[in-house]
């Protein structure tokens, strides 16, 4: 090749950025590089920039908005990470630049610290906390399900609600579990069940699977819903082992959905037995109480004696009464009558003239005391008589009439007075005799067993 | 919350009515009821076991699925697909 006297050739700063960046990029071209993230900024724009380092050396980085928004952790000072990216040069400072397409966490699986890092931000904002978790209702009348349509897990779900609690309704929303997007799907779902409303639970799940697959769970997003759905909800992430932050969130976690079924409604046949139960309780509970009740009733009865009895032994002391005053009264005056017999005798004996005034005088006297005692035995008699009538009027059914008792008699020329139910049917006439007045009554029903 | 009805009907939650059995049950047992009220809430004890009862034994599962529309709507359908 021939040297021809070189004429300088002068290059613009643009000509030379140029050059050094073809030079950078075609000799360098797209790399893996470590290093440890320092200085990290975060661009109104989105873009985020950050210093890659290493003991030794330093390379200023950019992760343009687009690489930062897919990326499911967020990128930190002091993170060891793993960029896929080329080098090349900035024109406008003239600077050397990492312009990062890819990035991963070392160590840690870049989802593990994705699921690390949100654990951490929402249980800080306090989304787990043991205090906003609801109660789940015990019989839902309507149970959300947020879940993939098809597939065993919806079919499981079914036929353990309906075999535990098959009054309950269950409205599916169908969303994709797995695959970008499925987070938002999710909790676009949960968002359509609290819309519809009448539902007094919701259940967001799906089978088990990988990390990856039970990704839509460990999302943000999904969380976010889960934590502002008016509805309780239930996490049932078929992952008997790990936690999603889903778990965190719901009001309730179940290891996998048929136990999320399982878990929000009772069981129809425990209740039915709780029922037979209560049934039982009540009756013996109320036999009880009547028992208590009878017995009470025959306390007060035998303390009280039999009514009728004690009328008809008042009844006879009266009769006595009367039969000793009559006979104190007859003896009486058979005595006195005596006495003016043989004093007429003696009289008639002893002759007319000295002993007759002296036998008239006594004569009179026995007639005065004859007249007094009869008067004072009267009188004694009625007020014993009166006496034992206030005391019998006192016991009698009148005065119980007028308490507000009233005594049923058949309305038949008989009359007889109805102490049991038995006797009577549905059409039967009755008299009522109350303290004042009578009526008349028909018979609607009877009830024979009841007790008073 | 819908009162329940005075015979034990079909107003009001499952829960409210299981709720105001127990009650009935509690007080029953404790007999410290006047007698004419211990039979009243006899009564109406029973009463809410029969209609529980009843309602644990008459409902079939009403599966329906939220369905975005075309109109971008969501809508009820019925779910009859998954029978066995």
């Amino acid at each position: 090749m021939l040297r021809a006297e070189p004429a300088p050739r002068i290059l613009t700063v643009t000509q030379l950025a140029a050059l050094v960046r073809e030079a950078l990029e075609g000799g360098v071209g797209s790399v893996w590089v470590a290093g440890e993230i320092s200085n990290l900024r975060r661009a109104p724009s989105g873009h985020v920039y950050f210093t890659l380092k290493d003991e030794q050396s330093q390379l200023d980085a950019i992760l343009f908005r687009s690489g930062a928004q897919a990326l499911a952790f967020r990128p930190a000072d002091g993170m060891e990470v793993l960029v896929y990216g080329r080098v090349s040069l900035y024109p406008a400072r003239g600077a050397l630049q990492l312009y990062v397409d890819r990035m991963e966490p070392r160590g840690l699986g870049a989802l593990q610290l994705a699921f690390e890092q949100l654990k951490a931000r929402l249980g800080a904002e306090g989304l787990f906390a043991a205090e906003r978790k609801r109660p789940l209702p015990r019989f839902p009348r309507a149970v959300g399900i947020v879940t993939a349509l098809g597939g065993a897990v919806i079919h499981d779900m079914r036929t353990v609600l309906r075999k535990r609690w098959p009054a309950c309704r269950i409205v599916v929303r169908p969303v994709r579990v797995q695959g970008a997007g499925a987070g938002r799907e999710v909790a676009e779902g949960i968002e359509a069940l609290n819309r519809l409303g009448g539902l007094d639970v919701l259940i967001v799940g799906r089978g088990g699977g990988s990390l990856e697959d039970l990704w839509a769970f460990n999302e943000e997003i999904t969380a976010r819903a889960i934590a502002a759905s008016d509805i309780p909800v239930v996490s049932a992430v078929g992952h008997e082992v790990d936690f999603t932050i889903a778990d965190f969130v719901a009001d309730a976690r179940a290891p996998t959905p048929t136990a999320a079924a399982a878990l929000v409604v009772a069981d129809r046949e425990e209740v039915a037995a709780g029922l037979a139960r209560a049934e039982a309780a009540l009756r013996r509970a109320l036999a009880r109480r009547v028992e208590a009740a009878r017995a009470r009733v025959t306390g007060l009865q035998r303390a009280l004696g039999d009514p009728a009895r004690r009328v008809h032994d008042l009844g006879q002391r009266i009769d006595d009464l009367a039969a000793r005053v009559r006979r104190g009264l007859l003896g009486r005056l058979a005595w006195e009558r005596r006495e003016v017999t043989t004093l007429a005798a003696r009289l008639a004996r002893s002759g007319p003239a000295p002993g007759l005034p002296r036998a008239r005088e006594r004569l009179a006297g026995a007639g005065e005391r004859l007249r007094f005692a009869l008067a004072m035995g009267l009188r004694h008699a009625r007020a014993t008589v009166e006496q034992a009538a206030r005391r019998l009027d006192a016991l009698s059914p009148l005065a119980c009439l007028a308490r507000g008792y009233a005594i049923v008699r058949r309305a038949d020329a008989a009359g007889a007075v109805v102490r049991d139910a038995g006797t009577l049917a549905a059409g039967d006439a009755v008299a009522l005799v109350f303290a004042r007045g009578r009526a008349r009554a028909r018979i609607d029903a009877t009830d024979p067993e009841e007790e008073p | 919350m819908a009162e329940p009805d005075s015979r034990g009907g079909p107003a009001g939650r499952f829960e409210d009515a299981l709720a105001e059995l127990e009650g009935i049950v509690q007080r029953l047992e404790k007999g410290e009821l006047p007698l004419e009220e211990s039979l009243a809430a006899f009564e109406r004890g029973i009463a809410l076991v029969r209609s529980l009862g009843q309602r644990l034994a008459e409902v079939e599962q009403r599966v329906e699925v939220l369905l975005k529309s075309e109109a971008g709507k969501l809508v009820l359908r019925p779910l009859e697909n998954d029978e066995e």
